[in-house]
């Protein structure tokens, strides 16, 4: 499960208000999911799980005035 | 009537008085000042230098920025409170003056900078190829002025490092540097590589600055002999990059040439990721036997696999009990060899949003399983710049403001986060649940981190 392995990519999140949500893994349901490692399942009902968009590291400065 | 030539001024930035009476971390010099200042002098563009390090109070920032014509200031997150407040004396003393800055807050937080009138010219990004220019003629580049960097390393001229501050100090071999209990003083601090390409989100600086090519082997070794032939002998060496274990083939030629074209196989710390260590585990030994590295420098963070997730950090805890089995056999085998064993520079981090009491625990039987190590422990902050900093901020959940972005590592940073947990799990409160013994060192090496 190394960087060699299994690569991460960054994963913005669709909410109900939206806002959106930066997830990372290796895929955007296991970015999902680990959202859920610190969030509450109430923080986590605002996210949309199946509405998401796959951006670069380089690229993420551009979406910080959509986080929410 | 003749005319007056522009004075500059490079004021170095960090807490009062610490040249005088702060710890190891403090007296750190700036690479970025160090290398700008170069390449102005180069150009025929000098500057004098100040630091509020060597200072105590505002008075004496008041007096040594009167009568100058241009400021330059190289801003990072935890030094912009200093910045902004000299870029208001500066005004007030010299109101024709301008103030020019750059550096990482520049770049991460943008809008901090904007927001003080006084500061007239920000450089985001890298500043090599920009400063001279800027210097000499500012009215020609807008406020914010966006850097391009040199395509590697090995383009930045070798930094002059008598344009460092001095501090004055019998114990600070200047223009090299004291030991932070590293490696012998004196020190030489030197970049081989520049940006960690990895996404950590606690960090996620390839995010920001942009990549750089590596400085070829010879270049790093050439400037190591001139400083040992004009300040040395050295004592030790600092390899600061963010990620130095990375590129095989330019460590296996470091690993050729460094024992043999150095005058001597200085140690030198340099960190890693224990994936990476993993990845190449006869490489990193034989860096560690031949070339003399034995302060590795590796960032576990976490001994819990679902807090390295929350980090992003693509590594799990069987990377980190992979590397740290290997440092400790091998130190075994080179003390029975009479050699002396390598030591981790460990990199933790405490107090992460989601960290369950039993990731912290794991954390801490992870530490305890190193057998020569030099905890660095923080707890976790959320810088702007970072992809986590920036999730955190915008949830509310940040406690920093630009008034407190010091690296203060016990500093309470996060909303709802249990410190008084964290800080008795420093205090060995929760022994019981990790296993004997105290914690009251671990405690004590809370570092700036």
């Amino acid at each position: 499960m190394s960087s060699f392995d299994t690569p991460h990519r960054i994963f913005l999140f669709e909410m109900v208000n939206g806002k959106k949500k930066a997830g990372y893994g290796p895929s955007p349901g296991e970015a999902y999911e680990r959202l859920g490692l610190r969030l509450t399942t109430m923080e986590m009902a605002q996210v949309r799980p199946d509405k998401f968009e796959r951006v670069s590291q380089r690229e993420f400065r551009k979406h910080i005035h959509e986080l929410g | 009537m003749g005319v007056f030539p522009t004075k500059r001024l490079w004021l170095d930035l960090g807490d009062f008085g610490v040249f005088a009476h702060g710890g190891a971390q403090d007296l750190w010099q700036d690479h970025g000042l160090g290398v700008l200042r170069t390449i102005m002098h180069q150009a025929g563009v000098p500057t004098d230098i100040a630091s509020t390090r060597a200072m105590r109070w505002w008075w004496q920032v008041r007096r040594a920025v009167r009568g100058y014509d241009q400021l330059f200031m190289n801003v990072r997150s935890y030094t912009f409170p200093f910045a902004y407040r000299a870029a208001k004396i500066f005004k007030e003393e010299n109101p024709k003056g301008l103030v020019l800055v750059g550096g990482m807050h520049a770049t991460v937080a943008l809008d901090e900078l904007e927001a003080v009138p006084e500061i007239d010219y920000i450089c985001q990004s890298a500043g090599e190829n920009v400063v001279v220019p800027l210097a000499l003629n500012p009215e020609s580049f807008p406020r914010i002025i966006k850097g391009i960097s040199s395509k590697t390393l090995g383009e930045w001229p070798m930094m002059d490092r008598t344009l460092w501050p001095n501090p004055q100090r019998r114990d600070f071999p200047w223009p090299l540097e004291p030991s932070c209990g590293w490696g012998p003083p004196p020190v030489a601090t030197v970049l081989t590589s520049r940006v960690c390409p990895w996404q950590c989100v606690f960090c996620s600086e390839s995010s920001y600055i942009p990549n750089m090519g590596r400085k070829p082997v010879d270049q790093v070794i050439d400037e190591l002999n001139y400083l040992d032939d004009h300040y040395g002998p050295l004592g030790s060496v600092v390899i600061y990059d963010s990620m130095f274990f990375q590129q095989p083939r330019w460590l296996e030629e470091w690993l050729e040439k460094y024992p043999k074209r150095a005058h001597k196989v200085w140690p030198y710390w340099a960190g890693g990721r224990t994936d990476t260590v993993r990845q190449w585990p006869d490489l990193f030994e034989a860096l560690v036997r031949e070339t003399n590295w034995d302060t590795v420098s590796l960032g576990f963070e976490s001994g819990s696999t679902r807090v390295l997730n929350i980090l992003n950090k693509e590594t799990t805890a069987e990377d980190n009990d992979f590397s740290i089995d290997l440092v400790n056999e091998l130190g075994d085998k080179m003390e029975a060899e009479g050699k002396k064993a390598p030591v981790f520079w460990a990199n933790i981090m405490l107090g992460i949003p989601g960290e369950t009491r039993e990731d912290a625990f794991a954390t801490i039987r992870m530490l305890r399983k190193m057998k020569r190590v030099l905890p660095s422990i923080a707890y976790y902050a959320p810088y702007p710049g970072s992809i986590l900093g920036h999730q955190l901020i915008a949830e509310g959940r940040s406690n920093m403001t630009k008034d407190n972005y010091h690296r203060y590592a016990h500093d309470r940073k996060v909303k709802g986060i249990d410190y008084d947990f964290y800080d008795g799990l420093l205090k060995g409160k929760f022994d019981r649940g990790i296993n004997a013994g105290s914690s009251k060192e671990l405690e004590a090496r809370l570092v700036k981190a």
